[in-house]
């Protein structure tokens, strides 16, 4: 796979709080078409981090750029698709049917005074099939479960037509079957559309073959260009602290 | 009961009266939604303000108040917005702050006592051609604001950050939606009154909101359940002779009452 441009480039990135420092100096670039895994304890700082490259946290110091722009100059954020972490925790009375929802996915993509296109449609349609939730499009979201939500959340990611996918644990409550079809999902974006994908994860064994590489944050950052044999690597269990048990099953899930 | 419609007056309270049901409850469905629904009570007494100023000056209280609660919703998504404010401790502030002014601004200004009640609590009788025209034309471009701007400040109302990480122009669009709440609060004190508006606004959303529809269905509940409360409540006050806000709202009241019973049975 050909890596062409950078998508963001991040020099000597700093955050802290009340003088705690929670990101310390981290620099790295993502480039188009890579797939990006993301781990590291909780409280390591990923969705900081994260939370930064999308503008939606100022960092205390250093330079973000996204698409070779500075932050606050970009304009096409619909090339970027996103899915907190705990996207499931909605309102539960929200106003909404699964199908609003993944509908959202194609607002920015919509002139002002445009309905839904019979193209926006299809690709709603599509995101829902490829999330399994297509059964559920009438249903109110409020009534769904955790998991279903999270799914939920990544259909109306997948409907924006993005160039570049950023997940923060989006698989929390999804259940095993689900998860293997995401990760098979991921993999076929990534490897036949191109898309750029950053998924910040606990899991990573069961992914291995289809990253790129693989970040380690925990205050610092830590990349590994060969994640396959870092996985096997003694000195992970420092880097990513008491998860590191979880790094071992990468035989599982393929 | 049509004898009523021959009065010029009950016309204008009629047309008026409608407008604001559906302006109000298309607004309020995106402000309840964003938990944001104190703000009503803080842009009605905002109004107020432009009532008392526009009686004192001699000038239409109506076009005052839309500048003065307009001003006071720029302050209050300012001060929300650029500052680690909590929202409703913000709205509480400008709450009390006007109605501080509005009263003395009544007090220094002396005998008119009469007509600011009704400014408080409506008055069909009070609605002219002048202000139908007005509320029909200013009501008008601000409901084709929020029917333009209605899926960007859905998805803003379902999650504010993931909108913003998507493209659509969160803080514009969120002065858009309290200016547009303001002009709307403005233009409704004299039918509703100012001290009964917020009732217009959130109830009728909140009871649409028992049903646990889809977004297009919820909207259109809080509309129709907003103008039967209005097209009932202005007949109760002409028939009755009671200030039209108070009637309004009991309305409102009883159609949320029901929504909530019949969608919480065990
Ligand atoms: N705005 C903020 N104010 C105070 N503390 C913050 C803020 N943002 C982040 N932190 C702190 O930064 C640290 C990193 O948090 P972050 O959510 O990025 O971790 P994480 O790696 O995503 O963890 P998890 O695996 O649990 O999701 C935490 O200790 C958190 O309390
Ligand atoms: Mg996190």
């Amino acid at each position: 796979m050909k890596f062409h441009l950078p998508i963001f480039e991040v020099k000597n990135l700093n955050f802290n709080v009340a003088k705690e420092n929670i990101l310390d100096n981290i620099s790295f670039d993502i480039l188009q078409g890579e797939y990006i895994a993301i781990i590291g304890p909780n409280g390591g700082g990923k969705t900081t981090l994260i939370r930064m490259l999308l503008g939606l946290e100022k960092p205390t110091s250093g330079e973000i750029k996204i698409y070779g722009k500075r932050l606050k100059d970009f304009k096409r954020w619909d090339k970027i698709g996103y899915v907190p972490q705990r996207a499931s925790h909605v309102d539960s009375n929200f106003p909404a049917t699964v199908q609003d929802i993944v509908n959202m996915g194609r607002t920015s993509k919509r002139a002002m005074f445009s309905g839904m296109s019979t193209h926006d449609h299809e690709v709603v349609r599509d995101a829902m099939i490829k999330m399994d939730v297509l059964d559920l499009a009438q249903k109110i979201v409020g009534t769904l479960s955790g998991g279903q939500r999270q799914r939920v959340m990544c259909a109306r990611a997948l409907a924006s037509s993005p160039e570049i996918l950023i997940l923060d644990e989006p698989n929390t409550g999804v259940d095993a079957r689900s998860q293997n079809r995401f990760y098979a999902l991921l993999r076929s974006l990534n490897k036949n559309e191109g898309i750029t994908i950053v998924f910040i994860t606990h899991d990573v064994g069961v992914i291995v073959d289809d990253i790129a590489r693989l970040f380690t944050i925990n205050q610092k950052a830590t990349i590994c260009n060969n994640p396959k044999q870092t996985l096997s690597c003694e000195d992970m269990s420092t880097l990513y602290g008491i998860d590191a048990h979880l790094v071992h099953n990468h035989k599982h899930g393929h | 009961m049509t004898e009523m419609l021959q009065y010029s007056f009950m016309q204008n309270a009629f047309i008026a009266g409608v407008v604001i049901a559906i302006l109000a409850s298309v607004s309020g469905t995106f402000v309840v939604l964003r938990r944001y629904s104190m703000i009503s009570e803080t842009l009605a007494h905002s109004a107020l303000v432009g009532v008392a100023v526009g009686l004192v000056a001699g000038l239409n209280p109506l076009w005052v108040a839309v500048v003065v609660a307009l001003l006071s919703s720029w302050l209050i998504e300012y001060l929300r917005s650029s500052f680690a404010l909590y929202s409703d401790a913000v709205l509480a502030i400008l709450l009390s702050g006007s109605l501080a002014v509005a009263v003395i601004i009544v007090s220094l200004g002396g005998a008119f006592n009469n007509s600011l009640f009704s400014y408080l609590f409506g008055s069909i009788l009070s609605v002219s051609s002048g202000d139908v025209m007005m509320i029909v034309v200013v009501g008008g471009v601000a409901l084709a604001l929020l029917l333009i701007f209605s899926k960007e400040l859905y998805f803003i109302a379902y999650d504010e950050e993931v909108a913003q990480t998507s493209g659509i122009k969160v803080k514009a669009l969120n002065f858009l939606l309290v200016s547009v709440v303001a002009i709307i609060i403005a233009l409704s004190v004299r039918v509703v009154g100012s001290l009964l508006i917020g009732a217009l606004m959130v109830i009728p959303s909140v009871s649409a909101l028992q049903f646990k529809k889809g977004f297009k269905s919820t909207t259109l509940l809080a509309l129709l359940f907003a103008v039967v409360s209005v097209l009932f409540g202005i007949t109760l006050s002409y028939e009755f002779s009671l200030p039209s806000g108070a009637t309004i709202v009991l309305c409102v009241l009883f159609i949320f009452i029901v929504s909530l019973v019949l969608n919480n049975k065990k």
